[in-house]
């Protein structure tokens, strides 16, 4: 039998084209970025789009020493974790109450927080960075951690509200009928059976608050304490020349990003969007 | 069951941490931010003296502003339509294509999760006058344009450059925002429509695209308030150059009155523009809403 050849429409080679054309726009930048990282500033300037033809790993030891990156990558990861952590508690507690128990106010409360979706945190960095100079809390990172959890609470605990809400009645009230505490049914029944939605809350708070700039750059001015886009606003700068120290820099902030994405980037897509699509 | 979901002692335990935090983080800073809007600070004694709408008058004559509010509404709509049309079109060939859609689903979603800062920081060596594209064309005797700090035009040419790296980072969140809403379709409005003689092209205009609508709404009010909110970008691309070279946005004036070292701390003047920007995401969500209103069809 002859083998049919599949014919190739015309279409979909233009579509594949322009994919692939996105891909290059998408990717080159920090392939270049990569690229330069590991050349002599000489050879960046002379020319800075030819393959490196000998590789200075010395650059990114010079970057992580003179640009403070290692403290900067802990403070950001201890702020983020704890505010992971506590916004996950806290949201999914107000979330429960909420959603699932019955007191006359709740749609109010649910409003009062919807509030907060709208707000911009210009609107309230003067107050907070005054009230907080006040109480010491300025070059603090439990000063940065209160802004975040706040930040992060209003679509945690309305994306936290739906998931709970979807839990059917029947298996709560099993669980009422064996003697449960309401702190039980919460901690041991409603919060397991909502994992996509932590998952889903965690991962949307955590990656604002890693990438956060604004507040950071005007709460943190003591060095050892800013976090990672800050330290690499203040250490790298395009009006500057010294590129074999900053191209690193740049490179090794994202870094960790770029490869915990690529081994779970399905399930961060889809995360974020259903988190979007629901916030 | 009843006497337990009534549990007042629970329902406080549970609800008052956030609302604790929400009270003192988030809604006196914001009456705060009301009365400082109507006070002048002073660095020397540290105090607030009230001084009614003085800062408003000031911004109103502030030549400043103008060009800040300019160019954040030059953001607005340029972000609202470029992200509607490349986020519709990309959905729309990658529900289409039948190999390597999570491949680059996943590769212009990528810059999403990224930085901003160190992106930006990217693309300003990208622009640079020395190396990056200018050299690449000088290749080809071209000479560049100072993409980064020519002063010509209503809209300069930065503010173009970021608009497009705004872009290009942001794209893939409205891209997946019309993935999902596509994928929620009924495949058989599709199969009725090829049975009439639909082309994809067709069925695309006239099935998907209505079936968008309520998706717009959503889609393009995140993108009004994160253009709005748009500070990241410009502060790493141009650093505090924004000043001589007439490119602040509302945001980084509000940054730069507040607490660069240059422009002093004015608190006060500082906390009216963000009630601006505060009034003006109100204002945006609540007119595309308006504009992009629509009853869920059922599919």
């Amino acid at each position: 039998m002859e083998k049919q050849k599949k014919k190739v429409k015309p279409s979909t080679i233009v579509i594949y084209a322009f994919l692939i054309f996105l891909v290059i726009i998408y990717i080159a930048p920090i392939i270049w970025i990569a690229m330069s990282s590991v050349k002599t500033r000489a050879q960046i300037y002379k020319a800075p789009f030819a393959l490196p033809t000998e590789f200075h790993w010395e650059n990114y030891q010079v970057a992580w020493s003179a640009g403070k990156l290692g403290i900067a990558m802990l403070n950001s990861l201890f702020v983020c974790v704890i505010t992971l952590i506590l916004t996950m508690l806290i949201g999914s507690m107000a979330a429960f109450a909420i959603g699932r128990m019955r007191w006359k106010l709740s749609g109010a409360a649910m409003i009062y927080i919807l509030i907060g979706m709208m707000i911009p945190v210009h609107c309230v960095l003067i107050p907070l960075f005054v009230r907080f100079a006040n109480l010491g809390l300025n070059n603090s990172l439990w000063g940065l951690i209160l802004p975040y959890l706040t930040f992060s609470l209003p679509t945690s605990v309305y994306i936290m509200t739906g998931f709970f809400r979807s839990i059917p009645n029947e298996l709560l009230e099993s669980a009422c009928i064996d003697g449960c505490s309401i702190y039980r049914i919460f901690f041991s029944i409603a919060l397991p059976l909502s994992r996509t939605g932590l998952f889903v809350t965690g991962l949307m708070t955590f990656v604002a608050n890693w990438n956060e700039l604004l507040l950071a750059l005007v709460f943190i001015t003591d060095s050892n304490k800013k976090t990672l886009p800050v330290a690499l606003t203040k250490f790298v700068s395009p009006y500057e020349s010294a590129y074999h120290k900053m191209f690193p820099a740049i490179l090794i902030a994202i870094i960790p990003t770029i490869i915990v994405y690529c081994m779970f980037s399905n399930q961060i897509v889809d995360g974020l969007t259903t988190g979007a699509v629901k916030g | 069951m009843d006497k337990l979901l009534r549990n007042k002692v629970a329902i406080f335990l549970f609800v008052a941490p956030a609302m604790i935090l929400f009270t003192v983080v988030l809604f006196v800073p914001i009456l705060t931010s009301f009365y400082y809007a109507m006070c002048d600070y002073s660095k020397v004694t540290r105090s607030y003296t009230f001084n009614g709408i003085e800062n408003f008058k000031w911004l109103a004559k502030d030549p400043t502003i103008r060009i800040a509010f300019k160019n954040s509404m030059f953001f607005l709509v340029f972000s609202c339509i470029s992200q509607l049309i490349m986020g519709i079109l990309l959905a729309g060939l990658l529900t289409n294509i039948k190999k390597g859609r999570n491949f680059f689903k996943n590769v212009i979603y990528m810059p999403c999760v990224l930085s901003s800062a160190a992106l930006g920081l990217l693309w300003a060596f990208l622009f640079h006058a020395k190396i990056g594209i200018n050299s690449f064309l000088a290749n080809f005797g071209i000479k560049g344009p100072g993409w980064l700090y020519e002063t010509k035009g209503f809209i300069t040419l930065p503010m173009w450059v970021i608009a497009f790296v705004a872009l290009w980072q942001y794209v893939g969140q409205s891209m997946m925002l019309y993935m999902a809403q596509i994928s929620g379709i009924s495949q058989s409005l599709y199969e009725a429509s090829y049975i009439d003689g639909a082309t994809k092209v067709k069925s695309f205009r006239y099935i998907t695209l209505p079936l968008l609508k309520p998706m717009i709404g959503t889609a393009m009010s995140l993108n009004a308030i994160g253009s709005l909110k748009f500070f990241d970008l410009i502060y790493s691309m141009l650093g505090d150059k924004t000043e001589n070279l007439k490119m602040d946005v509302l945001a980084t004036y509000l940054y730069r009155t507040g607490f660069s070292s240059k422009g002093g701390n004015h608190y006060g003047r500082a906390s009216a523009i963000g009630l601006v920007l505060v009034v003006l995401c109100l204002l945006a969500t609540v007119i595309i809403n308006r504009i992009f209103k629509t009853e869920n069809y059922e599919m």
